[in-house]
């Protein structure tokens, strides 16, 4: 194995059902996927196909029912080390500051109080919130806030980050400047980025590669390797290319959206 | 970070900075209003007063059975003066407060701690009911074989009143809290202690508050009964004793003490909430 570096996530012949009434309700089929170390990808897929069931069964808050997952190439029981999990939801605590926020993840894990306020602060800083580390939630912006949940993520240091639908909730303008920070840092952090979507646009401009799912039971239905030029630090050029419409409208396709 | 993220938060002036009207001119209209409602409310108590004191001034009987406002103005400066006011309402503002404070204490405790364990707060939860659905006042005449004719029987009577309303509001709190919070948590690494201590009491307090200032008056209803069943003071005593010489107008007396504290014991919970929750003040 020298040389061959231990992909971060592995994900092998993964089934997931609901009982629900009395009912097995089949969520995910056989799902099987690798993210590679400093990679992004994203994973599409029409509505309800289980996506969010899959983002908890990979953060350990729920128990597939067969097959494996392996973080660095060893299966965990309970939450993985190092996975940095955000949400649509901001999910701040409104008794805490836009700092306080920011430190959570330190404090539970028992790191000195200055060293902590010291590193929240400047990862308050590197997201544009320099002035803001005091401002409680509810006095911040839709942006602002999901900033200081992208801070709260980030200050961990993890090697691997866990999207669900993050930016669904902002503007356009918001959305935009938040996804430039938020792959700027992961690149230049040589983290790996899983991001789940149903913006494909997103999908596409962001990651090097995109899985498609199928509908529920959930498999996956393609796979498309995205090959935008070396250089992507700014989403609206990105956005300009003729390619990127063409990766569009082919994963649109393949979604198989019915009109009704 | 290039120039462009730096001037992100400037996007959003509708947070940061006040709006387009001056603060001063605002506060200005915010008082206005707050002057009018102030003014109406003290229009409708002097109507109120003055068609009381009419009615009753041409009516022997009915200034016998209603009293009068300048009677009852009459046995509270009277009982100012010879100390009873002072001594029957700290008595009784003693009394309710230590079963508001033991009551609460213990209901929100059980209250939070029943988070902890889905099997010991089912188990729990009809005897909660069946303990909640008994009138306190049923209590009293076994509260007092128990505990005396003194302070004790009443702060028991006022902590009974008090418990199961903390302990619900509380449970209710901390089982309310968002599934997706304690799921950010546990991804964070926080063992399940941390996050009771992190989140579930903090989320807790706004319905622990509510609870408060709900139990304020439970609280007080306790006492005072308590005081009607066996005491020689306190202002149930007070009222009880007026009411069985048929002092009407004293009677007025006393209640006007008493609704005196439970405003003084409210706004007191007010205070100590938005000191506990500053982040509420912002809004």
């Amino acid at each position: 194995m020298a040389g061959v570096a231990v992909p971060p996530l592995v994900v092998e012949h993964v089934a997931k059902s609901y009982d629900f009434n009395g009912q097995v309700v089949p969520v995910i089929g056989d799902l099987s996927l690798t993210l590679r170390e400093g990679e992004i990808i994203s994973i599409v897929g029409p509505s309800g196909c289980g996506k969010t069931t899959l983002l908890n069964t990979l953060c350990g808050l729920l128990a597939p029912d067969s097959g494996h997952i392996r973080w660095h190439g060893r299966e965990v029981l309970g939450q993985p080390q190092n996975v940095g999990y955000m949400l649509q939801k901001d999910l701040l605590l409104p008794w805490r500051t836009a700092l306080g926020n920011t430190m959570l993840g330190l404090q539970i894990r028992g790191v000195a109080p200055a060293e902590a306020e010291d590193k929240s602060r400047a990862m308050l800083d590197q997201l544009g919130l320099h002035g803001f580390a005091d401002h409680y939630p509810s006095t911040l912006s839709g942006g602002m806030r999901q900033r200081v949940a992208l801070a709260r993520t980030l200050v961990n240091e993890p090697d691997v980050l866990l999207l669900d639908e993050p930016f669904a909730a902002l503007d356009f303008q918001s959305k935009l400047l938040i996804e430039n920070d938020t792959v700027g840092l992961v690149r230049r952090g040589q983290r790996s980025l899983m991001l789940i979507t149903h913006d494909i646009e997103e999908a596409v401009s962001l990651a090097d590669r995109v899985i498609v799912l199928s509908k529920r039971p959930t498999r996956v239905k393609a796979v498309y390797d995205i090959d935008l030029g070396p250089e992507r630090t700014d989403m609206m050029a990105v956005r300009e290319s003729p390619e990127f419409s063409r990766y569009v409208r082919r994963i649109w396709a393949d979604l198989d959206i019915v009109l009704q | 970070m290039t120039a462009e993220i730096d001037t992100a938060p400037a996007r959003e002036p509708e947070t940061a900075a006040p709006g387009a009207q001056p603060v001063a001119k605002r506060r200005w209209g915010r008082l206005r209003a707050t002057i009018a409602v102030l003014a109406t409310q003290l229009a409708i108590l002097a109507a109120l007063l003055a068609f009381w004191e009419q009615a009753t001034s041409s009516n022997r009987a009915f200034a016998f059975m209603f009293g009068s406002p300048s009677a009852i103005a009459g046995f509270l400066g009277q009982m100012a003066r010879d100390g009873s006011l002072w001594r029957d309402t700290s008595i009784t503002g003693l009394e309710t407060l230590l079963g508001f404070f033991v009551g609460n204490l213990v209901g929100t405790l059980i209250g939070l701690s029943l988070w902890y364990s889905k099997f010991v707060s089912r188990v729990v939860e009809p005897f909660v009911i069946a303990l909640g659905s008994i009138p306190i006042i049923a209590l009293a005449p076994i509260i007092i074989i128990w505990f005396g004719t003194g302070l004790v029987s009443k702060v028991a009577m006022s902590t009974l009143s008090v418990v199961i309303v903390a302990l619900v509001t509380s449970y209710k709190g901390a089982v309310g809290v968002d599934p997706d919070q304690i799921n950010l948590m546990r991804t964070l690494g926080a063992s399940k202690f941390q996050v009771f201590r992190m989140l579930v009491v903090p989320a807790s307090l706004t319905d622990i508050f509510a609870g408060l200032k709900l139990t304020v008056g439970f609280a007080l209803i306790g006492a005072i009964v308590g005081e009607f069943m066996s005491s020689s003071d306190g202002l149930g005593h007070a009222i009880f004793k007026a009411g069985s010489l048929y002092v009407i107008p004293k009677v007025f007396a006393a209640l006007v003490a008493t609704i005196a504290l439970a405003l003084f014991l409210t706004i007191l919970v007010g205070k100590i909430e938005r000191l506990l929750m500053p982040w509420r003040r912002q809004i």
